[in-house]
C-alpha cells in the first residue's frame, strides 16, 4: 500500500513538475469502522474506506487548493485535479505574503504508530470486547450505549520542491460504553483510546462502570444549591478544557486575530497554577503524534506551561508567514498535548471517594457541549454529565443532577487548583467530521479545583 | 452505473437483506473562500464521488462506503456483512414504515449555478465586502462565502429511484474590534433566504453593503458599551439568535432518534418522552412551530429524504402543545410500538446523510415558527417595561437533554418602559427550556419573519454537518436571567 501512494505522489509530482508548476501534494487514506450500540443494540456497523487527495498551488503569493475524494488508481483524474487547481492560483488574489511551500529534506516514513492487529479488528471481536465491557449491568432499564470506533490513518506528502515524501501510518481506536437509565434518564460512562490492540482493556471499563452503576443505582438524586463548590474534575473534563485552550489559549494565530486568552506580554509570567505544565509532545505514541509537521519540520517536546509560566506561543505556517514569526513545527491537523501528572496519589474513581476529605467535593468527570463564552476573557460554559458525584465531607456519596460550569479557563487552571493526580491517561479526542484525524491528549486522572461557582443546577436529567 | 446498482440490491436482497438502498454521489463539490484581513487565506474547492450502502438484515442496519468504485460488489458485501453481526444484537428489530415507490427528480431553485462563476469574479466580490468593512475601529474583517453542488441518485429494494441535484450558497461575514479592556467585541451577518432561488444571484451586492456598514455601526458601538447587567429581564430574540434558541431547544430536543436514546453515547437525549406528545405543553399558546420541508428555497428543503419519503410540512407544536417530531422512517414505527399507541402517522420525511460515507439519521428540516399577532418589532418594544433585546451568536451551550441552555451574544440593546434605551457588551441569556417557551409572550408579526441558513449542524457518529433552515419572526421572552 505505501509503495502504491508514494507511487502516485510521485506520478502527480512529475506531472506538475512537467508542467512548470509549483504544488504540494497532500494525501489522506482512512480505513474507518465504526460499531455504534445504543439501547442495548447494535444500532449501527459502518465500514468507510476514503482516499482524499489535496493538491495545494502557488503563483508566488497566490495560492488554491482542490481536494478530490475519488478512487486510488484514478490517476487522470488526480493529474486533471492539478491542472484545475494551477488555474484557480492564477486567479486568486495576490495574498500580502507569500506563501511556503513545504520542502523536505529527506523522505521520512513513520509506521510506528500502526499496530495491524487494532487496525484489523474483527466485527466479532469488537462485539465480544462490548459484550464484555457491559456483561451484567444491562437491565430491562439499563440500556447500552456507545461506540468502537477504529480503523487505520495514512497521511502521505510530496511537493514539487524536492523529491523527497513524509509517510505517516498510524492504527487507532476510542471506545465509549454508556449506560442509560430508560426512564430515570441518568447516565454514567466508561471510555478508552487504544494505540495497540494490547492498550484495550474491557475488564477495566467494567470495573468503571460497575462503580458507577452501584452508585446511581442505590442513591435518590438531588438537586445541587446553586454556589460554590470544590470540584474534581475528572480526565474527560480536563481533556476537554485543554482542548479549548488549545484554541484560544496558545495558538499564535488566535493571539493575532483577536481570539486569545493569553499575550505576548504573558510569555515568561506564571499565568497557571504552578501545579499546571502542558507540552506538546510527539514522542508519547498514545497521542497518534505526528514526527513532522506538514511542512517537513521535525516536531519536538514543546513546552506551552512549565509549572504554571506561560512559555510560548504555537505557530503554524501560514500564521507565521502571514504574521512574520518562525514557526514552531505545528503545521499538523493535531498536536501532542500532555499535562503533567501531579503529587496527589489517587488512581482511580473508586480510591477518589474513599479518601478521606476535609470538604465536600463536587466530582465532575465529563462537561457536555462546551463553548466559548468570551474568547478575550477564557470563558467557557458547559454542562456536566455521564457520572457526577457530590463526595460529601462525612463519606457518604450523593448523585446530583447535572449542573452547568461558566468559568474563565484561567481561574479554573489558576492558583485554584488544590491537586493533580499523579496518574495520567490518554483521553480519545479524535475528530470524525470529515476525514478521520485520530488525536488524544494525555492528562491527569483527576485535577482538584477550590471554590468554583455552578451557575446552574437541574431538577431532573 | 444505475443497472450495476439494481443488480447488486437484487443479490443483497436475495442473500436475505430485508431492505437493501444505495446513494451514489456522481459529483459533490463544495467551493469555500475565505477572506480575513483582505487576504484570501481559503479559495478551496473540493469533489467528491463515491457510493454508501445500507442493508438491513434479520432488523438491524450494516453501512458501507467506498470512494473506490471500480467493484462496487465489494461495498454491498461489506455492507450486508456488518448487518450480519448486528444482527446478534438486536433488542427491537428495525421495521421500516410504509412509504410510496417513487421515481422522481428534485433540483432546487437556483437561476445562476454559483460554479459557472469564476473565481475572479468571487474574490472581486469579497474584496469589495472586505473594503467596504475597513472602517474606523475596525480590527479584523473576516468574510467567507460556500457554494455546495451535489447530485445523489438514490434507489432501493423496494422500487424507489430518485435524483437529486441540489446547489447550495452560504455568505458571511464578521467584524471585531477591541474595548477598553482590551478584549475582542464582534458582530457578524449571514446570509439569509433572499427570493425564491438560490444560485449565485442570492449574493445580493446591495444587501451585503447595508448589513456590511450596519455590523461596524454596531461594533462600534458595543466596544464602547458598558457590560450587560446581571439580572432578570424580558428578552427580546431578533431572528440573528432566535433561529438558534429554535434550533437547539427544539429542533434538536424533537429529533425522534435523540428521544428514542439513539445519540446518548455521544449528542444526548431529550427531555421529550413518548408519553408527551399531544400532552406536554413546551409553550405558551403563542408557540406553534413545524417542520416544513416544503419551504421553498432553504437548504432544509431537499425533495426528498435518504429514506426516498417525499418532503412533508409537518406540525411539531401546536399553539404550545407538543403534537409531532422530525422523523424518519424506522424511528416512527418504534415509536409507536414502545409508546403503545399511534403518535405518527409514517415518516415526517427528515432522514438525511451529510455524505456518501454516511448513513441517513434524522436532522432537522425547516424548523420554523409560525409568525404571531403581536406586531412589529417596534410594537413589541413599545410593550415592553423591562426589556432587552438581543442578536448574534456567540456562543451556545445545551444540557445533555435538551433541557437547559445558555447563549452570549453578540450586542444587546436595553429596553425601559418601551424605549430602547443603551446598547449593551458580552450579553449572555440563559435558562430552562420548557419554563423559557412558557414565557413565550409576544410573537412578531410577518414583518419579523425571516428564513435563517445553518450550514453547520453537526450530530451522530461518525459525525456529520448537516445544512438546514428556520423560518422565524422575532419573539419575547419573560423573566429570563441575562448576565451571568
Ligand atoms: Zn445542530
Amino acid at each position: 500500500m505505501k509503495e502504491r501512494i508514494l507511487q502516485t505522489l510521485k506520478s502527480l509530482r512529475a506531472y506538475a513538475v512537467e508542467k512548470g508548476l509549483q504544488v504540494s501534494l497532500l494525501y489522506h487514506e482512512e480505513e474507518s469502522a465504526l460499531m455504534r450500540f445504543a439501547n442495548s443494540a447494535i444500532s449501527l456497523n459502518t465500514n468507510e474506506h476514503i482516499v482524499r487527495l489535496e493538491i495545494t498551488a502557488y503563483r508566488g503569493s497566490q495560492r488554491a487548493m482542490y481536494e478530490l475524494i475519488t478512487e486510488p488508481g484514478k490517476l487522470d483524474d488526480m493529474k486533471k485535479g492539478i491542472d484545475t487547481v494551477a488555474e484557480l492560483a492564477a486567479l486568486a488574489q495576490p495574498l500580502s505574503y507569500t506563501p511556503t511551500i513545504p520542502h523536505y529534506k529527506a523522505d521520512f516514513i513513520d509506521e510506528q504508530g500502526y499496530d495491524e492487529a487494532l487496525a484489523k479488528l474483527s466485527n466479532e471481536e469488537k462485539l465480544a470486547f462490548f459484550n464484555q465491557a457491559s456483561a451484567g449491568l444491562e437491565t430491562d432499564d439499563l440500556k447500552l450505549s456507545g461506540i468502537f470506533s477504529s480503523g487505520t490513518n495514512i497521511w502521505a506528502m510530496v511537493s514539487t520542491n524536492s523529491e523527497f515524501c513524509q509517510f505517516f501510518k498510524t492504527s487507532d481506536a476510542g471506545v465509549t460504553v454508556v449506560l442509560a437509565h430508560a426512564t430515570l434518564k441518568w447516565e454514567v460512562q466508561a471510555e478508552q483510546s487504544a494505540q495497540k490492540k494490547a492498550e484495550l482493556n474491557a475488564e477495566k471499563l467494567h470495573r468503571d462502570l460497575a462503580f458507577l452503576v452501584e452508585r446511581y443505582q442505590k442513591e435518590t438524586p438531588q438537586q445541587l444549591p446553586l454556589g460554590s463548590y470544590d470540584i474534581v474534575l475528572g480526565h474527560a473534563a480536563i481533556a476537554e478544557i485543554v482542548r479549548f485552550l488549545g484554541f484560544i489559549g496558545f495558538s499564535g494565530g488566535a493571539l493575532k486575530r483577536g481570539f486569545a486568552c493569553l499575550n505576548e506580554e504573558k510569555i515568561g509570567q506564571k499565568v497557571f497554577s504552578d501545579k499546571l505544565t502542558i507540552v506538546d509532545d510527539p514522542s508519547y505514541l498514545q497521542t497518534f503524534p505526528l514526527k513532522r509537521d506538514f511542512i517537513g519540520m521535525e516536531r519536538k517536546a514543546f513546552p506551552v506551561v512549565e509549572k504554571g509560566v506561560f512559555k510560548a506561543f504555537t505557530w503554524v505556517q501560514d500564521d507565521a508567514d502571514e504574521f512574520g514569526m518562525t514557526p514552531t513545527g505545528h503545521t499538523v491537523p493535531a498536536y501532542s498535548v500532555v499535562v503533567s501528572g501531579g503529587d496527589h496519589e489517587v488512581t482511580s474513581l473508586e480510591e477518589l471517594v474513599g479518601q478521606p476529605r476535609d470538604t465536600d467535593l463536587l466530582y465532575i468527570p465529563f462537561l457536555h457541549y462546551m463553548n466559548l463564552v468570551n474568547p478575550s476573557k477564557g470563558i467557557i460554559t458547559g454542562s456536566s454529565r455521564f457520572g457526577a458525584l457530590l463526595l460529601k465531607k462525612d463519606g457518604s456519596v450523593v448523585v446530583p443532577y447535572n449542573v452547568r460550569l461558566t468559568q474563565s479557563m484561567l481561574d479554573i487552571f489558576g492558583d485554584k487548583v488544590a491537586w493533580v493526580s499523579q496518574k495520567t491517561e490518554a483521553y480519545n479526542v479524535s475528530s470524525s467530521y470529515g476525514a478521520r484525524n485520530p488525536n488524544a491528549v494525555v492528562v491527569p486522572l483527576f485535577m482538584r479545583v477550590n471554590d468554583l461557582e455552578i451557575s446552574h443546577s437541574n431538577s431532573s436529567y | 452505473m444505475r443497472k450495476q446498482i439494481q443488480q447488486q440490491i437484487d443479490r443483497i436482497k436475495a442473500a436475505g437483506a430485508t431492505y437493501v438502498d444505495a446513494r451514489w454521489y456522481p459529483v459533490d463539490e463544495v467551493n469555500n473562500l475565505v477572506m480575513w484581513n483582505g487576504n484570501l487565506k481559503n479559495a478551496d474547492t473540493t469533489r467528491e464521488s463515491g457510493m454508501g450502502v445500507r442493508v438491513l438484515y434479520k432488523g438491524a442496519w450494516g453501512f458501507c462506503a467506498s470512494s473506490d468504485l471500480s467493484d462496487i460488489a465489494v461495498i454491498f458485501n461489506q455492507a450486508l456483512d456488518n448487518a450480519r453481526v448486528a444482527a446478534e444484537r438486536v433488542t427491537f428489530p428495525v421495521h421500516l414504515a410504509e412509504k410510496d415507490i417513487i421515481q422522481a427528480r428534485f433540483e432546487s431553485p437556483c437561476q445562476i449555478d454559483p460554479f459557472s462563476i469564476s473565481l475572479s469574479e468571487k474574490v472581486a466580490f469579497m474584496k469589495k465586502m472586505d473594503e467596504r468593512l475597513n472602517q474606523s475601529g475596525v480590527e479584523q474583517r473576516f468574510a467567507t462565502m460556500t457554494f455546495m453542488r451535489k447530485q445523489i441518485v438514490f434507489m432501493d429494494s423496494e422500487g424507489s429511484q430518485i435524483e437529486k441535484q441540489i446547489t447550495e450558497v452560504f455568505a458571511g461575514m464578521q467584524v471585531s474590534g477591541r474595548d477598553d479592556q482590551g478584549m475582542t467585541q464582534e458582530r457578524s451577518y449571514r446570509l439569509n433566504r433572499q427570493g425564491d432561488t438560490r444560485g449565485w444571484e442570492s449574493i445580493n451586492p446591495q444587501v451585503f453593503e447595508e448589513n456590511a456598514d450596519r455590523i461596524v455601526r454596531e461594533m462600534q458601538q458595543v466596544v464602547a458599551a458598558e457590560d450587560c447587567p446581571k439580572e432578570d429581564r424580558a428578552v427580546i430574540l431578533l431572528p440573528g439568535i432566535m433561529f438558534l434558541q429554535t434550533h437547539e431547544t427544539i429542533g434538536h430536543a424533537l429529533e425522534l432518534d435523540r428521544i428514542l436514546g439513539y445519540e446518548l453515547a455521544f449528542a444526548g437525549g431529550s427531555f421529550v418522552t413518548l408519553a408527551d406528545f399531544g400532552k406536554l405543553r413546551y409553550g405558551s399558546p403563542k408557540l406553534t412551530a413545524r417542520a416544513d420541508g416544503t419551504l421553498i428555497n432553504s437548504p432544509g428543503s431537499f425533495g426528498y429524504d435518504d429514506d426516498g419519503v417525499p418532503a412533508q410540512n409537518t406540525v411539531l407544536i401546536d399553539k404550545g402543545i407538543l403534537v409531532g417530531a422530525i422523523t424518519g422512517r424506522q424511528m416512527v414505527e418504534e415509536a409507536n410500538v414502545k409508546a403503545r399507541r399511534q403518535i405518527f402517522n409514517g415518516s415526517g420525511g427528515a432522514n438525511r446523510a451529510t455524505s456518501f460515507y454516511r448513513v441517513p439519521i434524522e436532522r432537522m428540516t425547516n424548523i420554523n415558527i409560525d409568525p404571531g399577532e403581536d406586531g412589529t418589532l417596534d410594537d413589541i418594544v413599545r410593550n415592553t417595561e423591562k426589556g432587552i433585546i438581543l442578536d448574534g451568536d456567540r456562543s451556545w451551550s445545551i444540557g445533555s437533554n435538551r433541557e437547559q441552555f445558555h447563549f452570549a451574544n453578540e450586542i444587546g440593546w436595553l429596553v425601559e418602559d418601551g424605549q430602547v434605551t443603551k446598547v449593551v457588551k458580552n450579553p449572555t441569556y440563559k435558562g430552562s427550556t420548557v419554563p423559557f417557551w412558557n414565557s413565550l409572550s409576544a410573537v412578531g408579526d410577518r414583518s419579523t419573519w425571516s428564513v435563517q441558513f445553518v450550514d453547520n449542524c453537526g450530530k451522530g457518529q461518525p459525525s456529520q454537518i448537516m445544512q438546514l433552515g428556520h423560518g422565524v419572526p422575532v419573539c419575547r421572552f419573560d423573566n429570563v436571567r441575562i448576565g451571568e
